[in-house]
């Protein structure tokens, strides 16, 4: 919203202020200035300067040469307008006069002569749209005046206002709010702009009468008629307001009834009286399909909760939004009536979101206003019309209805309370002074406080202890509040398990297997699911997504982690990812009303040409972290089929913990990989982050060092090819459970010297005792029973 | 000619049909329709016929050519499929081996910066006495909005845009919807932080993101004032940014707080002197922050009568971008590795 200070300027002195000063001061109490804009501050470059002679140029049929008196010395200047004479008084812009950021006058040569400066046309000036000619002062004009004087309505600063932060404070939605917070932050006088008292001596000559038929949807409705209206242009001094406050001037009563919604911060409407039928208004809610066109021409449909404001032919505004297009003031409007209401918020935010009309008004009234400044902008409307239409005569005096007066805000507190919330020690004078400049009423009896807040203040604003906290803190000063440390128990906060665990997972991957964290969006969409060939249409969809891709919550990371490979494959060769995050499953309700939220973590090895399968990558990655994390009955397990459409059939193993699915490690599979154009390989790991934090954990526990021998034992198994060599480990393993302490594959031989569906296994296997060093005969033994229990299972050796 | 035209089709798709490798596809392509191919070199002898002969076996020569491409597609995407049915068998792996692995360089590992500023966040605050806390993304509106004293079509909701499940609920637009399940769980005094991702419904720039994340903080206790919120923001920023950081608070309207701040602290770059990073004003906004409102205690089962607390959320993103020069904030979520390194 924007504050024009020469509008302030008429209820608060602000002469000796600086507008940055005054912006600092708002923006420390009251509100956020996000910027200060000089309206028109060239005008001060440009001057009146009478033109001494005006000749053809030299070299050019449609310009001339002139010579301009500035009243201190005499330029040449090269002119391309068609409509100047020797003698006229014309604007002159001097060199170095900024228009704006590109348009800077210069010094210059024009068709070979010498050009220093130039003379305006209006549209140059901004002040109208005539570019006919270069614009010609009255004769008696005095020259070497500057603009900045000769047009000094369209000289303002206006303030950029943060409109979020006035959200809570209905009475700065006017000017005069700003103003009456100037006055109280400065110490400065307010004045208000208007005398509502001048109402009271119109004597009645018109029925109108005014009745609200649902008081919750309007506080109050009031209005009044003046006839002997001329429509015609507003004087200078409200066009240039208006415009300064972003507004198009577009007629005299339609300027001054937004001139005072900006003043006033009510907004206004005027209806044309002798297109109403009959003489009673009333304000009610809409009836089951009434329609209504309001003044944009569009059409609307409306409903019991949209408030009306009707005639007897039936409604002739959208009360709060706009005006109907059946009740407008037009060009031949003689009389009108004028109004001034506050509505129920609620309704009016509903029905400005349901028809997309977010208007001036609407924005106002959502902020809940005080019925009270009804009556003053009424005045100060009537006021501005008298002065801009002479002859114009009201023929109702306040024309009312306003069932239940609004009750100021009562207040009591104890300056303590004040003291203790804010942490400072303030004096009890100082607040009592504060909050009177801020028009509270205060009675106070050695530091207890009876405050009654203002009227503009009492609707939603200030209405209870805290919010006196702030007014006493925001004006005596936020910055004057020193630090102090809390006094507190000294205990230890209790730990979050769950977020420690999350952090030594992320540690343990990025730390122990190098690999780097990447954070994914909780959406995905039905075409990525679809290329994964995993739609189930099990998603929770968003009502309102951002677009197609985004437009329900995942249940996996994995559409994620291969988006990432397709798009980091282009600057990278090799690369280990994973991400850390949440899964959301609409089918497994927590609790009534909530998705069940899953913590998930996926990371990949992605290879151009890896030399093993990339799958082993992923494995040792995957078992790795299993093991760091300590987690006691954790199983990894061939698997090939029931797998995902994106998990190679021949190259995946399901983890189990505790006999619980925990995730799955497996190479893409190759027709995924095609879809998404990888340009390598890649595995994947998928682990529940939740299974596995609730896993049991192998605690810490020594064992005793192996102290007696340990004698090695290498054989070769031949197996058909797709034997597990991990089934072969095992018989190995429970041939003798005490004193074979381990079982590893040193290698696998396929080729010429075995039949083609055969492999050879190399395993090295370690024997050893505990409690003595093994005889030869054991070791003996040993052999044979590995040997043996290989063969009962039709394992030959080599 | 048109009986050439016609043995050349034959020929051709008897050629693809008994195809049988998926790498041969491409040679067949080649030796029909390339530039020496059958097809084409019947063509290249169509300058010798009449016009209208040549009009005519032309029309016929494309549509031969668009029936044999076609069948060489088919062809190729049956192959492809059929490859795949194979390679459960076909590239079959002992994956109970454990060969060794990653010969390759390794460049070290790398937090992602969000998680690497929101643990040094919360080491800050959990040496200050503050719990970590947790809530749901998907959340309710009445954690989200109405407990925190944003009823249904108050003006505050604009403030936040906000992405509607298909339940009825809703995504969260703040952190500060733990405050209320943090409430509701303990008993004061306490302090109470919570780490996690937002969403607003918003449309994405260089300085707009849909997704993002906060850190709140929370302390409730017998008479918190204005000023022990200062000293904790000190504290905190101070941590963050290990050196010396001053905080100035401004009036600011969040519903869920009363007072209500917005939290600048001096300028870094400048030490408060003014220059482009503080816009001249030797201060960056940085947060919003306030006493807990009455009723926000109350929705939290409190006695605002007994207890006061003080509450604030600041934006992970922008800190990270502030402290590292980051000007465009799509790089969190992009994925990019080239981005994370850095960190």
């Amino acid at each position: 919203m924007w504050i024009s200070l020469k509008i302030i300027g008429r209820m608060v002195d602000i002469s000796d202020v600086t507008p940055e000063a005054i912006a600092e001061r708002l923006t420390m109490s009251t509100a956020e200035i996000e910027g200060i804009e000089y309206l028109n501050s060239f005008f001060k470059d440009i001057y009146t300067a009478k033109l001494v002679s005006v000749e053809p140029h030299p070299d050019a049929d449609k310009l001339t040469l002139c010579f301009a008196d500035t009243g201190k010395e005499k330029v040449q200047v090269v002119c391309g307008a068609p409509n100047h004479k020797a003698g006229d008084i014309v604007a002159f812009a001097t060199v170095g006069t900024k228009f704006n950021e590109e348009f800077v006058i210069k010094k210059t040569k024009i068709r070979g002569v010498e050009s220093n400066g130039m003379f305006c046309s209006l549209r140059e000036l901004g002040l109208s749209d005539d570019h006919s000619g270069i614009h010609i002062f009255p004769e008696n004009t005095p020259i070497g005046k500057p603009l900045s004087e000769m047009f000094i309505d369209w000289v303002d600063v206006r303030l950029n206002i943060d409109n979020k932060s006035i959200t809570h404070r209905p009475d700065l939605w006017g000017h005069i709010g700003f103003a009456r917070e100037i006055a109280a932050l400065m110490g400065k006088e307010f004045k208000k702009p208007v005398d509502s008292s001048i109402l009271s001596k119109i004597a009645g000559k018109d029925n109108l009468k005014v009745s609200i038929k649902n008081p919750e949807a309007a506080p109050r409705y009031s209005a009044m008629v003046i006839k002997n209206i001329k429509i015609g242009e507003s004087p200078d001094w409200l066009k240039s307001s208006v415009s300064s406050l972003g507004m198009r001037p577009i007629s005299n009563i339609v300027d001054i009834t937004n001139y005072v919604m900006a003043e006033i911060g009510e907004p206004m409407h005027a209806f044309d009286r002798k297109k109403l039928k009959g003489d009673v208004i009333t304000v009610r809610f809409a009836a089951k399909d009434e329609k209504i066109t309001t003044l944009d021409g569009r059409s609307h449909n409306l409903t019991m909760e949209d408030i009306v404001i009707a005639d007897a032919g039936g409604p002739i505004a959208l009360a709060g939004v706009m005006g109907g297009g059946n009740s407008e003031v037009e060009d031949s409007t003689t009389e009108i009536v004028l109004e001034a209401a506050t509505f129920n918020p609620v309704n009016i935010r509903k029905t400005a979101q349901r028809f997309d009309s977010r208007t001036e008004a609407a924005m106002r009234f959502e902020k809940t206003l005080s019925p009270e400044i009804t009556v003053d902008a009424l005045a100060r409307c009537y006021e501005l019309i008298k002065e801009i239409i002479p002859g114009a005569e009201a023929v109702t005096g306040l024309v009312d209805d306003y069932p239940v007066p609004a009750k100021k805000s009562v207040i009591d507190i104890t300056t303590e309370y004040i003291r203790r919330r804010i942490g400072q020690n303030l004096d009890d004078n100082d607040i009592i002074k504060t909050l009177t400049a801020l028009q509270f009423e205060v009675k106070s009896e050695k530091g207890n406080l009876h405050i009654t807040a203002p009227f503009f203040r009492s609707t939603k604003d200030i209405t209870m202890k805290d919010d006196i906290v702030e007014e006493v803190g925001r004006v005596l000063g936020y910055s004057n509040i020193n630090p102090a440390p809390p006094f507190v128990k000294c205990v230890p906060p209790v730990k979050n398990l769950f977020r420690s665990f999350e952090r030594d997972v992320k540690n343990i991957l990025t730390g122990q297997f190098c690999m780097t964290e990447v954070s994914g969006y909780s959406f995905t969409s039905e075409d990525m699911l679809n290329s994964l060939k995993i739609n189930e249409g099990k998603e929770l969809r968003l009502r309102n997504p951002l677009s197609i891709e985004l437009d329900r919550l995942r249940r996996s990371l994995i559409p994620n982690i291969i988006n990432f490979i397709k798009y980091n494959q282009r600057f990278h060769d090799n690369f280990d990812i994973f991400e850390l995050g949440r899964v959301y499953f609409k089918d497994d309700r927590e609790s009534a009303d909530l998705v069940s939220e899953n913590f998930r973590v996926a990371g990949t090895v992605f290879m151009k040409k890896p030399e093993t399968p990339v799958f082993f990558e992923a494995k040792a990655i995957a078992a790795g972290l299993l093991e760091k994390l300590r987690i006691k009955k954790y199983k990894l397990i061939p698997a090939t089929d029931s797998l995902p459409p994106y998990a190679h059939p021949g190259r995946s193993m399901k983890i189990e913990v505790e006999g619980k699915d925990a995730g799955l490690i497996f190479e893409v599979h190759p027709e995924t990989a095609q879809t998404f154009e990888f340009t390598g390989k890649a595995a994947i790991f998928d682990l529940d982050l939740d299974v596995l934090f609730n896993a049991e954990k192998n605690p810490v526990k020594f064992t005793e060092l192996q102290k007696y021998p340990e004698v090695p034992f290498e054989i070769s198994v031949v197996a058909d090819k797709k034997t597990y060599s991990q089934d072969i480990l095992n018989i190995v393993l429970k041939s003798d459970r005490n004193r074979i302490t381990e079982a590893k594959v040193i290698s696998v031989y396929e080729g010429a010297q075995l039949p083609g569906d055969k492999k050879s296994v190399s395993i090295k296997i370690v024997f050893a005792s505990k409690e003595k060093t093994l005889e030869p005969s054991e070791i003996d033994e040993l052999q044979k029973k590995v040997i043996s229990s290989l063969n009962k299972d039709g394992y030959t050796l080599r | 000619m048109e009986e050439k035209l016609n043995k050349i089709k034959q020929e051709a798709l008897e050629i693809i049909n008994s195809s049988k490798i998926l790498d041969e596809i491409e040679d067949i392509r080649v030796r029909i329709l390339g530039r020496k191919g059958m097809l084409t070199e019947i063509l290249r002898s169509l300058g010798q016929l009449t016009p209208e002969l040549r009009n005519t076996i032309g029309k016929k020569s494309n549509e031969i050519k668009k029936i044999i491409e076609d069948a060489l597609d088919a062809k190729k995407d049956e192959l492809t499929k059929s490859g795949f049915s194979e390679i459960a068998s076909s590239e079959w792996i002992d994956v109970t081996l454990n060969p060794a692995v990653s010969a390759r360089e390794r460049k070290g590992g790398y937090l992602h910066p969000l998680s690497k500023t929101q643990y040094e966040i919360e080491d800050i605050l959990t040496s200050m006495g503050f719990q970590i806390l947790d809530g749901p993304e998907a959340e309710t509106e009445y954690y989200n909005f109405e407990a925190l004293n944003v009823p249904k079509f108050h003006p505050a909701r604009d403030m936040q845009d906000t992405f509607w499940t298909e339940d009825g609920n809703l995504l969260r637009t703040h952190t500060s919807a733990i405050q209320i399940r943090g409430m509701e769980k303990m008993t004061p005094p306490f302090r109470i932080m919570a780490p996690g991702r937002v969403f607003r419904y918003e449309a994405t720039d260089a300085s707009h993101e849909h997704t993002f994340y906060q850190v709140e903080g929370m302390m409730v206790g017998e008479d918190i004032s204005v000023s022990h919120l200062i000293y904790i923001m000190e504290e905190v920023l101070t941590g963050i940014f290990k050196k010396e950081v001053k905080v100035r608070l401004r009036p600011g309207y969040f519903p869920f707080v009363e007072p209500g701040f917005e939290l600048d602290f001096s300028c870094l770059i400048c030490g408060g002197a003014g220059c482009r990073v503080c816009k001249q004003s030797g201060w960056i906004e940085f947060l919003g922050c306030g006493l807990v409102h009455p009723n926000t205690l109350r929705a939290g089962n409190i006695d605002p009568d007994k207890w006061s607390g003080f509450a604030f959320g600041m934006g992970l993103n922008r800190l990270i971008m502030m402290q590292a020069g980051i000007n465009d904030i799509r790089h969190f979520m992009s994925g990019d590795i080239r981005f994370v390194q850095q960190f």
